[in-house]
């Protein structure tokens, strides 16, 4: 028996002691599984990643951000009144099971989104009707002017994905099998250990040439395959090793081992986003306006971001709410950012009559540098004068029990900077921080309704200045983040949501 | 012999059924929404509350118990949450790379330790039994993680020897699959062997010392014989409960070597399922594992009857 197993061990060792890669396959190492296949039922970067090479959408975005047609012909006439789009769709696209798209599946999609996705839930009450016109031609109307809507209908997660009508349930059911006009469709799947992806034969490309998500894409990898790989050491040591082409979401630390490897580097994908303190408005002690300036004032936000990630090639002390070379890029209101101010911070407490109650902060160590952060700032509020109580749980947790107001005072998140600002919620008074004040609200009020690019963008500076002066939400800085490839790969741009259809392996 | 069998088989039954409510019960306190955890971060709670209703969460507790003690008694443990799919059907999945990656190891263990406790006791206080308890002592307080890590890196990133993780593609045979497990075995079977090595060493020593030992010798026997047939035999019992012991904890889940390799197996299951709350396959799966930990401790028992004749039940 004894020896039967070595031979088994021996040669199964000789067989897989190098590994070896396909010509055309990537390997990809993803974070965790995806929850689902299908993007319009899940906000996780995970699923995006992977469910944007089969579904798309009728607008996707181009390397500077800006919205771009994708199965969409060009972008949509807008009516004067800002209220009516005509979308006319690109002709000849076919999903994989064969059949052609045409208005009545995109019709079907739009109101299953608006029904189930929780980013179309948010414009539903402003959809008055999606009409088909013609076989390749959707009219939207709408009950008033908003303009995150394009932004809306790009997103890869809780996407407005286009599926043949056939298959869109007419409930709240999941659908059985996902099916989309994207370069590539599912193959074979098995969960936690690989989901596979391969070419779609009868996919229509658009003409114009690549620009990040939007033009033409390709299907160069002759398989794609993403990997679940949940440690994220695992991650580093299957890149070093040939076995990944390529790995998400790397920790900082790791730079340093992928950088003197011969088979592959690190990818900086600067300004990746941003961590973010939610403030409770509904209950507790940051209701009053004075204690939460008292907050701001106490931030040391240099330093939180140094525990956090260690190295200034990581992150940016940056108080604009986007970073440089973004159009929503402004400085208005950013003096309030990074006063590092305890003996102002103390006279603001006292002034409010802070009475000692504990400042509860919910974090996790799911993320390392949430919790990073939050010891640090700890210690800054503390000498200022507050009583701080950290909440430290798993992220499971803190997703319940953030949605229960009496529990918290701010939760740490992050985000990456997403491509419309109406697309954080926590502007909104109906979000989870229920953030609300007369002229706040009137300003972003404007701003969603508002279609001229330019006045947009003096709007936002107005929420910005907004945000620090009310103190809405705490962005602490920018940061980066880190990704690997093999050297060998080539034609993946840093991105949140890498896209591989255009890759190549030399 | 039968009677007992079947004693232990009831016994089985009644530990199953508090396992059963002991979960449900744990699972459940425990904070956390899988309903949430499923639809992503900015979900609203709205959302999560309708999935909760869709999956049958919302429904009282009481309700859910009886629901699922109904079908755990009819063989259904359930669907799960993530999966989609029965949960007996998502652990069989997993038996194979946990079961293989147990026996691997459990041999690289017995191969290790039990010649070198042997040979140790027999030179009871010298420089290599003293050096043998030492290392002993140091494989098992090294974390398995920091073993993996170190092993990985240096054999499989650096030398190439191995694959770094995972259990294979599309394309991967038996053979291949098997090929993944071997590093990941070697970890186990080294931090696994130092409490083998130190139950044989103890045990043979106590036998060493037996007067029928001193008889044995005294007749003219060789030493290796004696120590082989006469000693080893009567210090079997203990590394047999031993094996055992480290064979149903293997099975149930290398929970931390399976994360560091990758291997999909029940040990990473289990903790994706902690994660995602995905409360059928925590309880499924620890059903399961408890079933497997009562039979492969049955097994050792009853293993006890060849090893020695004395032994009745």
């Amino acid at each position: 028996m004894l020896k039967s197993v070595t031979v088994i061990l021996a040669a199964a060792l000789g067989s897989v002691a190098t590994p070896s890669l396909a010509g055309g396959v990537v390997n990809v190492a993803i974070v965790g599984e995806p929850d689902t296949l299908d993007p319009m039922v899940s906000t996780k970067d995970v699923v995006s990643i992977v469910t944007q090479h089969v579904v798309e959408t009728l607008y996707t975005f181009d390397g500077s951000w800006n919205v771009a047609p994708l199965l969409a012909k060009d972008l949509p006439t807008i009516s004067e009144d800002g209220k009516t789009y005509d979308i006319a769709l690109r002709e000849g696209v076919t999903f994989s099971d064969g059949s052609k798209l045409d208005s009545a599946d995109v019709v079907a999609s739009l109101e299953r989104w608006l029904k189930i996705a929780s980013r179309g839930k948010t414009v539903a009450d402003k959809v008055e009707s999606i009409t088909a016109k013609g076989p390749d031609a959707v009219e939207i109307k709408m009950t008033s002017p908003y303009a995150p809507l394009l932004s809306l209908l790009a997103f890869s997660n809780s996407a407005a994905a286009i599926y043949p009508s056939e298959i869109v349930p007419k409930g709240d059911a999941p659908i059985d099998k996902v099916i989309g006009t994207g370069p590539y469709k599912y193959g074979k799947h098995v969960p936690d250990q690989y989901l596979q992806l391969v070419p779609f034969k009868g996919f229509v490309p658009r003409k114009d040439p690549a620009n990040g998500g939007a033009g033409k894409r390709g299907q160069g990898p002759d398989e794609i395959r993403f990997i679940p790989v949940p440690d994220p050491n695992t991650r580093v040591e299957g890149l070093v090793s040939g076995q990944f082409d390529f790995a998400d979401s790397l920790p900082a630390e790791s730079y340093d081992r992928l950088e003197p490897s011969d088979k592959a580097k690190p990818v900086l994908l600067k300004d990746f986003g941003w961590p973010v303190w939610a403030i409770n408005h509904k209950a507790g002690l940051l209701t009053n306006k004075t204690i939460r300036q008292a907050l701001l004032a106490a931030l040391p936000f240099d330093d939180m971001l140094y525990a956090a990630f260690g190295d200034d090639k990581f992150f940016k002390v940056d108080g604009a709410l986007y970073p440089e070379g973004w159009k929503w890029h402004t400085e208005e209101g950013t003096e309030a950012y990074n006063q590092n101010d305890p003996s102002k911070a103390a006279e603001l407490l006292k002034e409010a009559g802070y009475d000692g109650k504990p400042l509860r902060i919910l974090t996790s160590r799911q993320y390392e540098f949430h919790y990073k952060m939050a010891e640090v700032a700890k210690q800054a509020l503390e000498a200022a004068g507050f009583k701080v109580q950290m909440d430290v749980v798993d992220w499971a947790t803190l997703g319940q029990r953030r949605n229960d107001p009496a529990l918290w005072d701010i939760y740490i998140t992050h985000s990456p900077f997403l491509p419309e600002p109406a697309l954080t919620d926590m502007w909104f008074p109906a979000s989870r921080i229920g953030w609300s004040n007369p002229q706040k609200d009137k300003t972003v009020d404007a701003f969603v309704a508002e279609t001229d690019p330019a006045k947009r963008e003096k709007l936002f500076a107005e929420m910005q200045k907004e945000n620090y002066d009310d103190v809405g939400f705490i962005k602490v800085g920018n940061f980066n983040a880190l990704l690997g490839e093999a050297k060998t790969l080539g034609g993946v741009p840093p991105s949140p949501w890498p896209y591989f259809w255009n890759a190549s392996k030399k | 012999m039968l009677k007992y069998i079947l004693k232990r088989l009831f016994g089985m039954l009644v530990v199953l059924f508090l396992v059963l409510t002991i979960t449900f019960v744990i699972v459940r306190v425990a904070p956390g929404d899988p309903a949430a955890l499923m639809l992503g971060p900015d979900a609203t709670p709205q959302d999560a509350a309708e999935l909760r209703a869709t999956l049958g969460l919302d429904q009282p507790i009481l309700v859910q118990y009886g629901k699922f003690i109904l079908s755990a008694v009819q063989g259904d443990l359930g669907q799960s949450l993530f999966f989609h799919r029965p949960v007996l059907s998502v652990i069989a999945e997993r038996a194979e790379p946990s079961a293989f990656l147990a026996l691997f190891s459990l041999i690289i263990s017995i191969v290790i330790a039990v010649p070198i406790g042997i040979f140790v006791a027999y030179r009871r206080g010298g420089v290599a039994d003293q050096g043998a308890v030492s290392t002993a002592m140091l494989a098992a307080s090294v974390p398995s993680f920091w073993t993996g890590l170190v092993l990985q890196r240096w054999l499989a990133s650096d030398l190439g020897w191995f694959p770094a993780s995972g259990y294979g593609g599309p394309a991967a045979g038996f053979l291949d699959r098997m090929g993944y497990l071997v590093l990941p075995a070697i970890v186990l079977g080294i931090v696994n062997s130092a409490l083998i090595l130190r139950f044989t060493r103890a045990s043979m020593l106590d036998v060493l010392g037996e007067d029928y030992i001193r008889t044995a010798r005294s007749k003219g026997m060789s030493e290796g014989r004696v120590v082989m047939k006469h000693g080893l035999k009567n210090a079997a019992i203990p590394i047999v409960t031993v094996v055992g012991l480290t064979f149903a904890l293997l099975v149930s889940g290398a929970v931390v070597t399976e994360r560091v390799f990758n291997i999909p197996g029940m040990g990473s299951l289990v903790v994706g399922a902690v994660l995602r709350r995905d409360y059928p396959i925590i309880q499924g799966t620890l059903i399961v594992v408890a079933t497997l930990y009562i039979l492969i401790n049955l097994c050792t028992d009853l293993l006890y009857l060849l090893i020695d004749k004395r032994v009745r039940y």
